[in-house]
């Protein structure tokens, strides 16, 4: 009987151990397919289910830059990109719901219902537009539709505020240009918001568009950042400030002036331009019809260029003192050596005649750029050879384009001398047959004003970084044209067209003035042959003891006033201006009245 | 266990058998101790010390927690913050472009002559090193008003514009400027809230009143 109780006993205990095996058994089959598939997962990856995980979680996003902005030399904003909301609707979306829910006004925890049509009058309201328009804009099968452009950000809050479905603001950024058409068309414009097309915006886009940066992050289910997950960020760099050397009020009263003269004279166009002598500065380059940037189809395509620049015109007698300081240059006169000029003179089978029918007089050189003198400027020019007067037009920059930012920039013409036919050779002396812009103008007198020493003009000071530092733009290379004293008696003769001369009408109080002016015959356009009409120019520097600026006037194509004397008053107010403005202390010493006619007066027996 | 069985003395049986050695009597059989349960010795209690360890294990999970929560909340706090800092950037530009508007020569210009004021005639210098006065300086008068051309005012969209429209001769600039303006406008009205009409210059528009800044 205890043998029975025996086997019994281990058989239980038997039992027990295999189940207690069994069990243990399972357990650890299924912890190791558990940890088998933590190895896998985690560790080899298999079905690269955390890379999908990361890609899903990861977003990059681009930074975009900031188109910098433009100013003048006192820091007067020119052009600026702002903040605006395109407002776009989704029709689809909106024409679903008959009513929608919006946070109530009075109690924020609160939604009240608002039915479609007054949520779309609501936004009418906002957006100063018709409800019959907005309805029909919000209604169709479509899922996008333009609402809205450029609006201001306070009113883009208050349409997000009013909850319509399917309406959404993208921002956007807009360039205005608070000044409007003052300096437009040397500003430029953009085309599509992005690049510049025009002027300054064109030329300097590049330094003007930044690079865009990029931020790498994770963003949750929530749509919030993951604060713990690795976040790159490449900062966008925005563009620089473009600083320019004009200076608004007197760009905008240069602008004015020479559109009231335009207008009043009947003219086709007109330009003003104002360079400092010592720096090559463009302080005021005056177009008229100027675009207004913001809104460039208001004027003409042929308006919405820089004409200073571009427009090249046979520049007439302000070529005159050029011709007359190479002489003085050449050593091949002086402002003193007498001259007796017949109304008509005749050279190598071509007669030149003067502006006024005259007697046989004598005139200095002096004289002779005094009183504008074809003839005599034919009698003095005449001994220079064709290529010295070639090579001396060139010296002074005529038939090369200056170096200025702007799009097509005109050099002119200047053809080689063995192209110039038997008038042309002379004519060219007296500014007719070679043609070039008022900035060529202005910057060959430059030299004279500057002890000969000829600078590139310069329209953009510098470039301002996004930490406020200034970095100048680089100057370009000047060179001698013609030596100190060769300016100064060209100065001297200048000085004393004004005060002894036809032109006194140049003249400034308080400050001693030199200036030539030019009525050329303008030839025809479109390949018409001949000339139409007349060019009227006056181009003079103050004050003449220290010459700071240096003032072109041109009216083309004048009904009335052909002549560049009438271009005297404009002269005056804006050199006035730009010397009153500037603080030019008033002129000392005695004013240069160079003898125009010479031993013996205006009849007497010449040299 | 199995029971220590007895083995019967061997039993002798007369004298014919020779008297064995007989093994020495095994000792008895020792008796075990029976078994009793001793009181166990009471034990200390180490309640505190499991306590203890839940503690610390609680109260590093709380701060984990708490850590999470006060970054999550610290990411909140930086969208908050930037939403402020645009609000602040589209303001300062809004205030900013209202200054240049008044800045622009156009309105200042305007707004010069809208208080009757003339540009100068003439203008004298006064040397204070030399004391002394050049130039020819002339009073202004007041119908020193010359048919000057008007630079119409910068065309942004709601800014206000006080150049006033031309009502002599229309001049080239106005003419040509006003037509597109007003095209581009007209296809803008719908786009574009606060569209002032004066900014067309229109020259059969009666000049507006000067308006008052923030309309």
């Amino acid at each position: 009987m205890v043998r029975t109780g025996k086997t019994k006993q281990q058989g239980t205990a038997r039992r027990v151990q295999l189940r207690l095996r069994i069990g243990l058994g399972i357990m650890l089959t299924l912890l190791l397919v558990v940890g088998g598939q933590l190895v896998l997962i985690q560790g080899f990856d298999v079905g690269g289910l955390a890379e999908a995980a990361q890609a899903k979680r990861s977003r990059t996003i681009e930074l975009p830059a900031q188109r910098g902005s433009i100013v003048d030399a006192k820091g007067t904003v020119l052009a600026n990109s702002i903040i605006r909301y395109d407002v776009v609707i989704d029709p689809k979306q909106n024409t679903s719901v008959d009513s929608f829910r919006r946070a109530d006004p009075q109690d924020p925890k609160k939604t009240i219902k608002i039915s479609r049509d007054q949520g779309l009058r609501d936004l009418a309201g906002l957006l100063k537009m018709p409800f019959e328009d907005v309805k029909k804009a919000a209604t169709g099968t479509s899922q996008y539709k333009l609402l809205a452009r450029g609006v201001k950000p306070e009113t883009a809050d208050a349409i997000l505020e009013l909850s319509v479905p399917g309406v959404v603001t993208q921002g956007t950024s807009q360039r205005v240009y608070p000044n409007g058409a003052v300096a437009g068309g040397i500003i430029g414009f953009l085309k599509d918001g992005k690049d510049g097309i025009a002027g300054i915006e064109q030329t300097q886009n590049s330094v003007l568009t930044g690079t865009p940066g990029s931020r790498s992050f994770e963003m949750g289910a929530d749509g919030l950042v993951i604060p713990v997950a690795p976040d790159h960020i490449t900062p966008a760099k925005n563009g620089r400030t473009v600083k320019l050397t004009l200076d608004s009020d007197l760009q905008y009263y240069a602008q004015q002036v020479i559109q009231t003269q335009v207008n009043n004279l009947g003219a086709e166009w007109g330009s003003v331009v104002v360079v400092e002598a010592k720096t090559g500065k463009i302080v005021a380059m005056a177009d008229t019809n100027t675009p207004d940037p913001n809104n460039p189809g208001g004027v003409d395509a042929k308006d919405r260029g820089v004409r200073s620049v571009t427009a090249a015109l046979e520049p007439g007698s302000v070529e005159k003192p050029l011709v007359a300081a190479a002489l003085l240059e050449e050593g091949k006169s002086k402002p003193m050596e007498q001259f007796s000029i017949p109304n008509s003179y005749t050279v190598n089978g071509q007669t030149f005649e003067d502006s006024f029918s005259h007697p046989t007089f004598n005139r200095t050189l002096a004289g002779i750029l005094g009183y504008s003198l074809n003839t005599g400027t034919v009698m003095a020019g005449q001994r220079l050879s064709k290529q010295e007067r070639y090579d001396w037009l060139r010296r002074f920059g005529i038939g090369q384009a200056p170096n200025v930012p702007l799009p097509g920039v005109a050099g002119g013409i200047l053809s080689k001398p063995d192209q110039w036919d038997g008038r042309q050779e002379f004519t060219v002396l007296f500014g007719q047959g070679v043609s070039q812009s008022v900035l060529q103008t202005v910057m060959a007198y430059q030299s004279i004003a500057n002890d000969g020493v000829m600078l590139e003009p310069r329209l953009v000071d510098g470039y301002i970084n996004e930490d406020g530092t200034e970095e100048k733009a680089p100057t370009g290379p000047s060179r001698q044209v013609i030596s100190k004293s060769t300016a100064k008696q060209t100065r001297d003769m200048l000085e004393s067209v004004v005060t002894e001369g036809e032109w006194k009408d140049a003249a400034i109080p308080g400050y001693r003035v030199g200036a030539k002016t030019g009525t050329s015959e303008s030839p025809c356009d479109n390949g018409r042959p001949g000339f139409c009409g007349y060019t009227a120019s006056i181009v003079g520097m103050a004050p003449m003891d220290n010459p700071q600026y240096i003032v072109e006037v041109l009216v083309q194509r004048p009904q009335d006033k052909i002549f560049g004397i009438d271009g005297a008053d404009i002269f005056r107010s804006v050199m006035g201006q730009v010397l009153r403005v500037n603080n030019v202390p008033p002129s000392t010493g005695k004013p240069v009245h160079l003898d125009q006619f010479g031993p013996g007066g205006s009849s007497g027996t010449g040299k | 266990m199995s029971s220590v069985t007895t083995r019967p003395a061997i039993r002798t049986v007369g004298n014919t058998a020779r008297k064995l050695a007989t093994p020495a009597p095994q000792p008895a059989p020792r008796k075990r101790t029976p078994l009793v349960v001793v009181p166990s010795a009471p034990r200390r209690k180490s309640v505190v010390f499991v306590a203890s360890c839940f503690a610390v294990l609680a109260a590093a999970l709380v701060g984990v927690l708490l850590l999470n929560i006060q970054l999550s909340q610290g990411q909140y706090d930086m969208v908050a913050l930037k939403a402020q800092q645009s609000t602040l950037t589209k303001k300062n530009q809004e205030l900013s472009q209202e200054v240049q508007n008044f800045n622009a020569p156009q309105n200042l210009a305007a707004k010069a002559t809208a208080m009757g004021m003339v540009p100068s005639a003439g203008q004298g210098q006064i040397d204070l090193d030399r004391s002394t006065v050049s130039g020819k300086a002339v009073a202004a008068t007041k119908d020193e008003k010359a048919k000057s051309a008007i630079i119409a005012a910068p065309a942004i969209a709601g800014q206000l514009s006080v150049v006033p429209s031309s009502t002599e001769d229309q001049t080239t600039t106005d003419s040509a400027q006003k037509k597109p303006a007003e095209s581009k406008t007209t296809a803008q009205a719908p786009a574009v809230p606060q569209v002032p009409k004066v900014q067309l210059n229109g020259g059969t528009v009666p000049a507006p009143a000067q308006r008052t800044p923030g309309n």
